[in-house]
Order: C-alpha cells, then sequence, then structure tokens
C-alpha cells in the first residue's frame, strides 16, 4: 500500500511539476542547424503529427512540455537526432512519464526519422520583436507601475 | 403536466393507492379523460390509431368516470416542517441551492420555491443538470467566498452521481453543505438503510434525524461542522415523511456559532514578542478560511514591515501576490518566520488536518493516499529552523496576534518598521517587473503560430481583463499556469487552484459555483477550460446561461488528453513498439467538438473555433464585455497542447 501511496504520490509531483518546469524554461533563440536534410518534411510532417511528436513539443516545435526551436541541441544533424531516438530510456518507470519515449529502428526506422528532422528543419520562431507585440509590453508596463 | 397547488393531496398516499400506472396518474392530475388521451397523437390533435396502446381496464375507466377514488391521505398542512428547514438555511446565510430533481426531496424543494416572501431568494434554488455538477458548484463557491452554498442531492442515485466531487471537495478542504432525501417507501433502489454510508469516507460529519426538530438543529449543526477546521463537506439526510410533516407550533432552534480553536494567550505574547523583536521577521501565509483572514493577514503583515510568501498562485485566500510586502524583499536573512497556515516555520499555526477526522470515518478502509497529511500546504519560503505546528486556526488566532504586536510595540520599532518596509517594498517591486519580464519573454514562444499558444491565450486576456474584479475559477496546471507570472492575483478569490483529487468535470462547474458568487457583487468569472474536462458534464453551462451568470469561458481546445497521451508514449518508446497509436483513447478527434456550437445549444452565446492568433483579443473582447453584462461566453480556441 505504501508503495502504491509513493506511485500516486509521484504521479501528483509529475503533474504540478509538469508546468513548473515549462514556465521555468528560458526562451532562447540558437540559431537554427545548418547541417545537409535528406528527408523528405511533406512525409515528415504527417509522422511528426502521427507520432505525437506535437505532444510534446508543439506543432511548431516552440510551445508545449519541451519546445526545442531555439534550443536546437540533439537536434543539430540528423545523425545526432537519430542517435537520441535510440537511446533513450527502454526501462519502464514506475511512475507514469512524459520524458522523451525510446523509438528504437523496428518501431521507427531511419527513414522515417529523417522525414521527421527534415520536417523539423522546417521550424522557425514565431516570436515577435519586443516592440511589436502591444499585447506583451502592455502586460509589463503595466507590472512597471508601482501600486504602493 | 398541471401542478396541484392543494396541500391536502397527499402525494404518497396517492402513488401508494393508485392502481394503475404513469397513464392513469396523468390523467387524474390533469382531468383529462383516460380514453380521450390515449388517442391523441403526440401532437395532440386527435390520433387516428390507438395502435398499441392497451386498452383501459373496467376499472380505470369507472375510475376516470369518477365512479372509484383512489383513497387519498387528507391532512391540512399550515406549517411543512421543509419550511423551517429552508428558513434553518436562510438565517445561516446560504446564498445557493444546486440541486438536480428528485423525487426524495419534493417536500423540501416545493418550500424552496415557494416559502418566504419574497421566495426562492437567500438560497435560490439553482437547477443542476448534474449532481456532480451541483457539488462541484458549491466547490467552487465556497472557494471563492470562503462560506458554503447548498447542494440537494436525491437519495442513493443522486449521492452515488455526486460522490466524485465530493470526494474532491474533501481533498481539497473546502466546506460544502449537503442535504439528501430519503423516501424509504416510494421506490426501493433511492432508499437505503444508511443514506450516508456511501460516502461517509469522504464527509467529516452527518446525521439522519428522525424528526423535524432534530433536523432543523442537525443542519445547523453540519453548517459548523463545514466551517470549522479542518473544513470540508457535511450531509444532513432528511426524511420525505419529516420534510412532509405539519409542525405548526415548531421553532427554529437558537443557533450557536462555530468556536474555531486559536492559540492562547500566552503564546500570543511569545509570537508577538518575536516578531516585533526581529530584526527581519517573515510570514509565510498558506490558504486561509475567508477573506477576512487574508485581511487581518496584511494588517499584521504592514504592521510588522514583515515580507511574506503567499500561495495565492496556488489556490485562494492568501496574501495578496503584489502586495508590496509580498516577496523575498530587500534582505533574505530571515531571524524570524511565522507561518500561518503553513509549515515549516520557527512558529506554525495550522488548522487541524484532515487527519482528523479519516481515521474515525474511512469505514470502508479505503487507504486515500495522501489524504491523511496534517495540511495541503507544505512550507514556504525554503528551508528554515522549524518547529512543529500550532494545532489552531490561524485566522481566528490573527486577532490575538494583531492586538499583542500593537501592545508590544514602541515607537522606536515603529520607525524602523517604516524604514524596513519601505525597502522591502522597492525590492519586491523590481523583483516583480523583473519576473514579469521574464514571462513575458517566455510567452513570446510560438506567439504567431497556430495552433494558438497557452501562454497568448492568457497574455491576451490579461490586459482585458486586470483593471476589472475579476476570478480565475478553473485549473490552470494543464494549460500551462501561465497566470502565476503574467497576471497579478490581489483578491482571495482571484485565482482559486486546482480540483482538490485532480478529477475532471471540475472547470466549468466550478466557475459556474464562482460565477454564482460573482453575480451579486459585480465580478466577473474566466473559466479557461480544457476540453477533457468540460465533456465529464456539460449540461453546467446551460445552467450557467439559465441564471444569467457573469461567466467567461475560455477553451483550452487541445483535442486530447495530452498528459495521458505523453504517458501512453513514453510507455510505448520503452517497450520498443512505436508512438504512432498511442493517440487511441487519449485523443478527440474523427470527429472534433465544436464548442462553440455545444455552448450555443445550451443557450450560452460563444464563437470559435479560432484557430488564427490575430483574432483572438478582439473574440475575448467579447466575451469579456458579455460576461460583464451577466451573459455568459464562450471562445473555443485551438491551443497548442500546453
Amino acid at each position: 500500500m505504501k508503495k502504491n501511496s509513493n506511485r500516486l504520490w509521484l504521479a501528483a509531483a509529475t503533474l504540478v511539476a509538469l508546468p513548473l518546469a515549462l514556465n521555468a524554461q528560458p526562451a532562447t533563440s540558437a540559431p537554427a542547424p545548418s547541417s545537409p536534410v535528406t528527408g523528405n518534411a511533406v512525409a515528415g510532417k504527417k509522422l511528426y503529427y502521427d507520432y505525437g511528436c506535437y505532444a510534446c513539443h508543439g506543432y511548431n516545435g516552440e510551445t508545449g512540455a519541451r519546445p526545442f526551436v531555439g534550443r536546437w541541441g540533439h537536434l543539430a544533424t540528423e545523425q545526432m537526432f537519430i542517435t537520441f531516438l535510440r537511446g533513450r530510456a527502454n526501462v519502464a518507470p514506475i511512475v507514469p512519464s512524459t520524458a522523451m519515449p525510446n523509438f528504437s529502428a523496428e518501431s521507427l526506422p531511419d527513414k522515417k526519422a529523417k522525414d521527421i528532422y527534415a520536417y523539423i528543419r522546417t521550424f522557425k520562431s514565431t516570436a515577435p520583436e519586443s516592440q511589436d507585440s502591444a499585447t506583451l509590453n502592455a502586460i509589463v508596463e503595466a507590472a512597471k507601475q508601482d501600486k504602493r | 403536466m398541471a401542478k396541484s397547488k392543494n396541500p391536502s393531496l397527499g402525494r404518497r398516499g396517492f402513488l401508494k393507492n393508485a392502481a394503475a400506472g404513469a397513464a392513469g396518474a396523468a390523467a387524474l392530475a390533469t382531468s383529462t379523460p383516460l380514453v380521450e388521451a390515449q388517442t391523441r397523437s403526440s401532437d395532440g390533435r386527435g390520433a387516428a390509431s390507438t395502435a398499441g396502446a392497451p386498452a383501459p381496464t373496467e376499472k380505470q375507466l369507472d375510475r376516470e368516470a369518477g365512479n372509484i377514488r383512489p383513497p387519498v391521505a387528507v391532512r391540512t398542512i399550515t406549517r411543512p416542517g421543509s419550511d423551517l428547514m429552508v428558513q434553518t438555511i436562510r438565517d445561516l446565510g446560504i446564498e445557493y441551492a444546486a440541486a438536480n430533481p428528485g423525487s426524495s426531496f419534493e417536500g423540501l424543494q416545493e418550500s424552496f420555491i415557494n416559502y418566504g416572501n419574497p421566495p426562492n431568494v437567500m438560497p435560490e434554488w439553482i437547477t443542476a443538470l448534474h449532481e456532480e455538477s451541483a457539488v462541484t458548484m458549491a466547490h467552487g463557491y465556497a472557494k471563492a467566498e470562503g462560506k458554503p452554498m447548498l447542494a440537494v442531492l436525491h437519495g442513493t442515485i443522486g449521492i452515488q452521481h455526486a460522490a466524485m466531487s465530493i470526494y474532491q471537495a474533501y481533498y481539497d478542504r473546502v466546506p460544502v453543505l449537503m442535504i439528501a432525501g430519503n423516501d424509504p417507501d416510494f421506490i426501493p433502489a433511492h432508499t437505503a438503510h444508511d443514506m450516508a454510508g456511501m460516502v461517509r469516507s469522504y464527509t467529516k460529519w452527518d446525521a439522519e434525524p428522525k424528526t423535524v426538530d432534530e433536523a432543523l438543529v442537525a443542519i445547523q449543526r453540519a453548517y459548523n461542522e463545514a466551517v470549522t477546521p479542518p473544513t470540508a463537506p457535511t450531509l444532513v439526510v432528511l426524511s420525505s415523511e419529516i420534510q412532509k410533516e405539519n409542525v405548526p407550533n415548531l421553532r427554529i432552534p437558537a443557533y450557536t456559532p462555530p468556536q474555531f480553536p486559536t492559540i492562547d494567550a500566552t503564546l500570543a505574547r511569545e509570537i508577538a514578542k518575536a516578531l516585533v523583536e526581529a530584526q527581519n521577521p517573515r510570514i509565510a501565509v498558506g490558504r486561509l478560511r475567508t477573506p477576512e483572514g487574508v485581511k487581518r493577514a496584511v494588517e499584521l503583515a504592514e504592521l510588522l514591515g514583515a515580507c511574506t510568501s503567499t500561495t495565492a498562485t496556488v489556490g485562494p485566500m492568501s496574501f495578496p501576490q503584489r502586495h508590496p510586502l509580498c516577496g523575498p524583499g530587500a534582505d533574505t536573512a530571515y531571524d524570524y518566520t511565522l507561518g500561518l497556515e503553513t509549515g515549516g516555520a520557527q512558529a506554525s499555526i495550522t488548522g487541524p488536518g484532515l487527519a482528523k477526522i479519516a481515521r474515525s470515518r474511512d469505514t470502508t478502509n479505503i487507504d486515500f493516499g495522501g489524504i491523511l497529511r496534517a495540511s495541503n500546504f507544505g512550507p514556504a519560503g525554503g528551508p528554515e529552523k522549524s518547529a512543529p505546528p500550532v494545532e489552531a486556526d490561524a485566522e481566528a488566532s490573527l486577532p490575538l496576534l494583531i492586538e499583542e504586536v500593537k501592545r508590544q510595540l514602541t515607537a522606536e520599532q515603529k520607525a524602523r518598521i517604516q524604514e524596513r518596509s519601505a525597502k522591502h517594498a522597492r525590492a519586491n517591486h523590481e523583483a516583480h517587473v523583473a519576473a514579469v519580464e521574464q514571462a513575458v519573454q517566455r510567452a513570446k514562444a510560438g506567439w504567431n503560430g497556430s495552433p494558438i499558444s497557452t501562454a497568448r491565450v492568457y497574455a491576451e486576456l490579461w490586459p482585458l481583463i486586470m483593471h476589472e474584479d475579476w476570478c480565475f475559477a478553473s485549473p490552470s496546471g494543464f494549460s500551462g499556469s501561465h497566470n502565476n507570472q503574467l497576471w497579478d492575483h490581489n483578491r482571495p478569490y482571484s485565482y482559486l487552484g486546482g480540483q482538490g483529487a485532480g478529477g475532471m468535470g471540475y472547470g466549468a462547474p466550478a466557475s459556474v459555483g464562482a460565477a454564482l458568487a460573482a453575480k451579486a457583487r459585480n465580478r466577473i468569472v474566466v473559466n479557461i477550460q480544457t476540453d477533457g474536462d468540460l465533456n465529464y458534464a456539460p449540461g453546467v453551462l446551460w445552467t450557467a446561461a439559465h441564471h444569467k451568470l457573469p461567466m467567461l469561458t475560455v477553451m483550452h481546445n487541445n483535442r486530447a488528453w495530452h498528459q495521458e497521451y505523453m504517458f501512453v508514449e513514453y510507455m510505448a518508446g520503452v517497450r520498443g513498439r512505436g508512438t504512432d497509436r498511442a493517440d487511441i483513447g487519449n485523443t478527440l478527434r474523427n470527429p472534433y467538438i465544436d464548442y462553440a456550437k455545444m455552448a450555443e445549444s445550451y443557450g450560452m452565446a460563444g464563437e470559435g473555433p479560432i484557430t488564427d492568433p490575430t483574432k483572438l483579443s478582439a473574440a475575448l473582447r467579447r466575451g469579456v464585455a458579455s460576461a460583464k453584462r451577466g451573459e455568459p461566453y464562450m471562445v473555443d480556441v485551438i491551443t497548442q497542447p500546453r
């Protein structure tokens, strides 16, 4: 029973921590990679959706639990991306996890992975320049008003 | 069907003795001759065929002709017990009673809607389309106002529909007053020997009084038990007999308000001394019971120039987030910390936890995991020297502390406090601006993308409500919690927090409950509504429209339960089976649900689905304007998953 209780608590902690982690991520703007792309971005668009990549990374790679536009890291090259997919944990966790799944070659062949990579590489930041968003400027200006 | 106003017509006697079924009953009540009724078509113009309708029996025909009348128990009701029950509830200051109709409380319902001058006011009867919604409305109302409203439940079936929401309110330590009917002679499936037993594991107190005078006392006590820490739902089961009993000479017993456990005078002096003598005191504030407690906490902090921590971005009734003294302050080396409904401080005043009641009432031996915690809130403000919490109600203890602090403060200390307050205020303001700037920077990610980012939903909404009196009633965790830094949570009801036990079907009914509170207070309620959550009991949208509630619902329509989608994806990954089937059971596709049309069908104005982020602000503006007019509105936004 204690084990179950611990599981519940860890699951609850995950639920709480996820949005916090999301909010904690600083916005970065590392330039997009320029390495070669061999896959088919059109096919990759469907695969990105069908394999549920968008669930964690957003439809544009900019939002969600693990955005990557502007923080390309493991996505610098096609091969790094495939290595990253294959190297994820493959032991079932005790508690539910929202970590990046493992993608074996059997479940996601290299060809499909390259197509997804090609699609990902089409993503660009849609973040506005500060002066271009009246809404965001209004929020900052309101915060600056000293309410004492 | 015409409703009889004749109090001498005993419904139970009628039902018990009527030999015929529904057709006969309908015929009797409407005086429409049975033969004629059976030959009418559905449009009432007179049918040519009676195919399928059984021929009336001779006995039925005799009855319709007035030759035989079912015996009725004739009794003159001058003052039904249920009138006194309603008066008792009214005297407790209960504003609303939410219910889905049920025959076991017909006597009570009749009193609610007809007794008093004017009738159906304080409390007003609120039509719920599901008992789970009725109790969750009461849950949301209590979190907004710090006091209970009433949910009325049908015997057995209504209680079990409500069970999930009772559990959530219990886990959330929220006071909800409930009454259930019990009609032991009518429909066996709707009666029980121990009606409250079905939910006793997660109610604080229950009673099934046998007489009207016992019932009145039980209602008063149920209220007191609900609002006394640990606050929680309570239930009174009222039989239909005592609801309908004639009690012309009975008086409502004198009401004794609840007693809240406070710290004693000695401890108050000790804590006050430590606070006054500290060079840099801090007050950690968790969830207090009522807005009055929040007011007192502010008064204490201002008297002392103590900076505070708050749980205002976690739930209601905590310290104002943007108060000049809320934040880490100019110096984070605190030499004394007082916790109010939080642990982890040198002196912590925390009310008794659910453990106090759970052990004795968990009769079905269900292990509710963390429900036995002493408090819903953990330590605030980082590692500190801590002492065991003093088990007392922080809110009720605050007046004692304030008086002691006032008594002990010297003129010299007051001058030092003024200076300290100003330093803290400057530091907290700078920290606030920096935090908002960072939040705005983060909100830019995906700003112009489609589907629309959840951050943009919050950011576009904030300038539209920042100058209004608003209450954000739905949980924000699944939509990114962007309110935490982008918005200011300065009122006791600014953000009502999570579901309690993580159960779905909460956002909309809790918001309707908060909107009931808001209606008479010139306040609007914001409900950022996850799509999966709404589909549990969407009928509550009709309740909002029917009662003209000032509520804006913004759909966080990501067309899935994405938390679970991610869980299953990870599981498929570790098993090497790929994630391409993880959508099964986790997504709301094929077909998509049109929430604007859903709202429209329930009588609520709405628009969407909106996929173009440039069209969002104008839609939200229309929604806020509508809510301010007392007309609930829905904006369906197709959003990023998180």
